[in-house]
């Protein structure tokens, strides 16, 4: 019999597991690149921390004004902003979480009220759930400076709706995370997620064709809203406001009342977990197996002429991204983004208004923020190779070839999604005039080759391993995310500056012109760091292969 | 003169003030099985890792087929097969897709790709998962990939990191023939294994490393015949082994100390 003579305690085990955390993260600040790591993950924090005040001052005076003037109940409002932020903000950034996955802890004899606790606390000490405590404490200190006596019930509904929003965020990307484990469920998520977002389109336009009956629909839905944890909590420190402390009460319960129902289903989805619940990509077959049929190739090679190395990349590549659901559903978010925005510029005749705003800069600050958010993928292109990252070097390619697939797969999609978003802007908008739209081309070539250049040298610099088709327990390296922001606040920076030029000089063409000397220099100095950097992967090899094999 | 499939001159790795692999000098002839043994941490893997180009030395000179490694990395890279220490699998890639992958990394043509993979994976006895992710594979099965894709590109050299490790008896059965028929076609097999018994039936030489120095390099008999006297003839790789790396004093009196669990 094992020599264990009693099961410890919950506390005992949580203490265990945070001494756990301190060792991992006192150990790995012995190497460098955690070092660096570090380094990058405070100055970026700093920054963070600096926009979390900034609106935290927002959330503090609107607090205040509510409360001071009597319209407590109006905080509904920014409980809302909140409760959006809090569930949708970790999807989009769940590249920046935690990097711990508390689910390895299961091999030892740890209970399941731990392993529940320790899941919720995971939830309570990421980026967004802080920010969000933070500004949930801005409103609690704002209305409470305005009127004292509204300090207890804001406590009393603040607390439930914190739970509540950690258990529904927990409960949310654990649900994301099984859901696009499996690829036939990721088939049909994704085609239901492209609808929705079609969808959504034609609101604006439907909105706008009918505006007048759709008000009073409007109108009989929004009530219904009231029922939400977020109007709750605005509605009980109303009612409290009025004196109404049974109103409070009531609406504190209902909050409690969301908490504990959505706290049982991620009691449901933490045992499924504790139990070993196993999130394959394909089950284990049960029917009579098929053999491979390799049916020789008949059809001309698509990728014909490139050399076999860099197309066998390249197919690599395309796999990869089509099997990480996260991935791939990030992808989709720019483009639906800038429709979005294109429709709303439409319906609002956004054109020619006299808001002083014209498609001469919406179009350029469209593709600006595809190529932001498409790049940052890139400035540590090595995430998901995991040990196959070794065939790189043992194999006969030079890394030049490597980088250069990766970076075509990455100039594709871009390619793709601006033109897209090109022809929907034409469509519903217009173009912007030849010398804006020939200077926003350009730009293109010089913004997203310059950062290729940059991408790849971080991409080796600053290696972090990412699970394949996580939700969370993800973050990227501080570093790369640093050196990321600089890159882009630099380029963007010249791109700026030469259209403000351009302006200034009152020559229409000026930019054009520059850009496109400045897309000749980024070209010319991507073709000359691909051999750089092939000596330089030489020299990283080991640091990358340790980071991404561990 | 015998031809030389690999040579190494006075191989040195530093890990900051630790030397993993210390003036190694080996001699391996082509179309050689050689295993490479020693006790864990005394520097197989490394040595390894740095014949295939999987990590720098600190200093000497290593020659595959008669070639610089560090001046003709592509041209030795081309000639030699790898199954290293974890795989180098890209798991979320599909068993054909992998082949196809390493095949056109390699240099082959799309045809040659498709026949060689098709063939080896009806050899592995992996052509019944066409769909499944290597992530899916069982760990014996992924040996068996990792292998496949070693050789698909036929090399001259192949090294082999633990390569029986988790296959089942059967395959293990198939792939020590394969390797055998290989060697008789010339082909030169660098291999480091646990299993002594492994080693002692397939190889004709090895090569003992212990706390990064080469102690013991030559043909089986002629390490038996270094030990003579003790044992005679019928003495075992696992014998010779210990003899050679011998087990400390500290190591005997820790598990003495055991007396918990023993």
């Amino acid at each position: 019999m094992a020599d264990v003579a009693q099961p410890i305690g919950i506390l005992k085990q949580i203490s265990l597991i945070a001494g756990l955390r301190w060792r991992l993260l006192h150990n790995n600040l012995r190497k460098k690149q955690s070092r660096l790591d570090l380094i990058g993950l405070i100055v970026l924090s700093l920054l963070a921390a600096a926009v979390v005040l900034g609106l935290s001052f927002a959330f503090f005076a609107g607090a205040y004004d509510f409360a001071s003037t009597g319209k407590a109940g109006l905080l509904a409002l920014l409980f809302w902003a909140i409760f959006l932020w809090w569930q949708v903000f970790p999807i989009v950034v769940a590249g920046f979480g935690v990097s711990f996955e508390f689910r390895t802890l299961l091999r030892f004899p740890l209970s399941f009220g731990a392993f529940y606790i320790m899941g919720l606390a995971y939830g309570l000490a990421d980026f967004t759930s802080l920010a969000a405590v933070c500004w949930l404490l801005s409103i609690v200190i704002g209305a409470s400076a305005a009127s004292l006596t509204l300090l207890p019930a804001l406590l009393i509904v603040t607390a439930p709706f914190v739970l509540f929003n950690v258990t529904l965020e927990r409960l949310l990307g654990s649900w994301l995370e099984r859901l696009l484990a499996r690829r036939r469920s990721r088939e049909i998520f994704f085609a239901a997620f492209i609808l929705l977002m079609v969808s959504l389109q034609l609101l604006g336009p439907l909105l706008n064709r009918y505006e007048n009956s759709a008000a009073p629909w409007a109108a009989r839905v929004l009530p219904y809203f009231a029922y939400f944890p977020a109007s709750l909590a605005g509605r009980g420190v109303g009612s409290a406001s009025l004196g109404d402390f049974r109103g409070l009460l009531l609406d504190a319960c209902g909050i409690s009342l969301y908490a504990v129902f959505f706290g049982i289903l991620l009691w449901l989805r933490f045992a499924a977990q504790y139990r070993g619940e196993e999130l394959a990509e394909s089950p284990a077959p049960q029917r009579p197996i098929t053999r491979a049929e390799l049916k020789p190739e008949s059809r001309a090679d698509a990728l014909g002429l490139l050399s076999p190395q860099v197309a066998a990349v390249i197919r690599k590549e395309f796999r990869y991204l089509l099997r990480n659901g996260f991935a791939a559903l990030l992808l989709f978010l720019p483009p639906i983004l800038v429709l979005a925005l294109i429709s709303q510029a439409a319906s609002f005749r956004f054109v020619g208004s006299k808001t002083g705003f014209s498609s001469e800069f919406f179009f350029p600050g469209l593709v600006a923020y595809i190529i932001l958010i498409l790049m940052a993928p890139a400035y540590n292109s090595f995430a998901y190779e995991g040990n196959g990252v070794q065939t790189y070097f043992t194999a006969p390619v030079r890394f030049r070839e490597v980088m250069l697939g990766k970076n075509l797969v990455q100039v594709c999609l871009i390619l793709t999604e601006l033109v897209l978003c090109v022809i929907a802007f034409s469509y519903r908008v217009r173009l912007p005039l030849a010398p804006i739209f020939a200077a926003t081309l350009a730009a293109i070539v010089f913004t997203v080759v310059g950062q290729l250049s940059i991408a790849n040298w971080s991409s080796l610099s600053f290696p972090r391993k990412l699970a394949f088709g996580q939700v969370h327990g993800q973050r990227q390296s501080g570093m790369a995310v640093l050196v990321a922001f600089g890159a882009q606040i630099l380029l963007f920076g010249i791109s700026s500056l030469v259209l403000g030029l351009g302006r200034w000089t009152g020559d229409r063409w000026l930019p054009a012109k520059a850009f496109a000397l400045l897309a000749a220099a980024a070209v010319g100095g991507y073709v000359a760091s691909l051999d750089a950097l092939t000596a330089y992967a030489e020299k990283k090899k080991e640091g990358l292969i340790e980071a991404l094999c561990r | 003169m015998t031809d030389l499939a690999i040579v190494t001159e006075k191989l040195v790795r530093r890990f900051g003030a630790l030397t993993a692999v210390d003036n190694v000098d080996l001699r391996v002839t082509a179309g050689q099985f050689f295993g490479f043994l020693g006790p864990n941490g005394a520097g197989k893997s490394t040595t390894i890792k740095m014949l295939t180009g999987l990590l720098a030395p600190t200093s000497g000179r290593m020659q595959l087929l008669g070639l610089d490694f560090s001046s003709h990395t592509l041209e030795v890279k081309r000639q030699i097969g790898v199954v290293p220490e974890g795989m180098g699998l890209f798991e979320r890639l599909t068993g054909v897709e992998y082949l196809h992958f390493v095949g056109r990394m390699y240099g082959l043509d799309r045809a040659t790709t498709l026949k060689r993979t098709g063939d080896l994976l009806e050899f592995m006895q992996l052509a019944d998962r066409p769909k499944s992710m290597i992530a899916d594979y069982s760990h014996g099965m992924q040996k068996k990939l990792a292998l496949a894709a070693a050789v698909i590109h036929a090399p001259r050299i192949l090294f082999l990191d633990e390569p029986f490790e988790g296959v089942d008896a059967l395959a293990a059965g198939a792939l020590k023939s394969l390797l055998g028929r290989m060697t008789a076609r010339g082909v030169t097999i660098f291999l480091t294994s646990h299993v002594l018994e492994i080693v002692e039936r397939l190889c004709s030489h090895v090569g003992i490393i212990h706390q990064g120095r080469l102690v013991a390099q030559g043909s089986i008999e002629e390490l038996r015949a270094g030990i003579a006297g003790k044992e005679g003839n019928k003495t075992t790789l696992e014998q010779i082994f210990l003899s050679i790396v011998g087990q400390s004093g500290a190591e005997r009196a820790q598990i003495e100390e055991l007396s918990w669990l023993t």
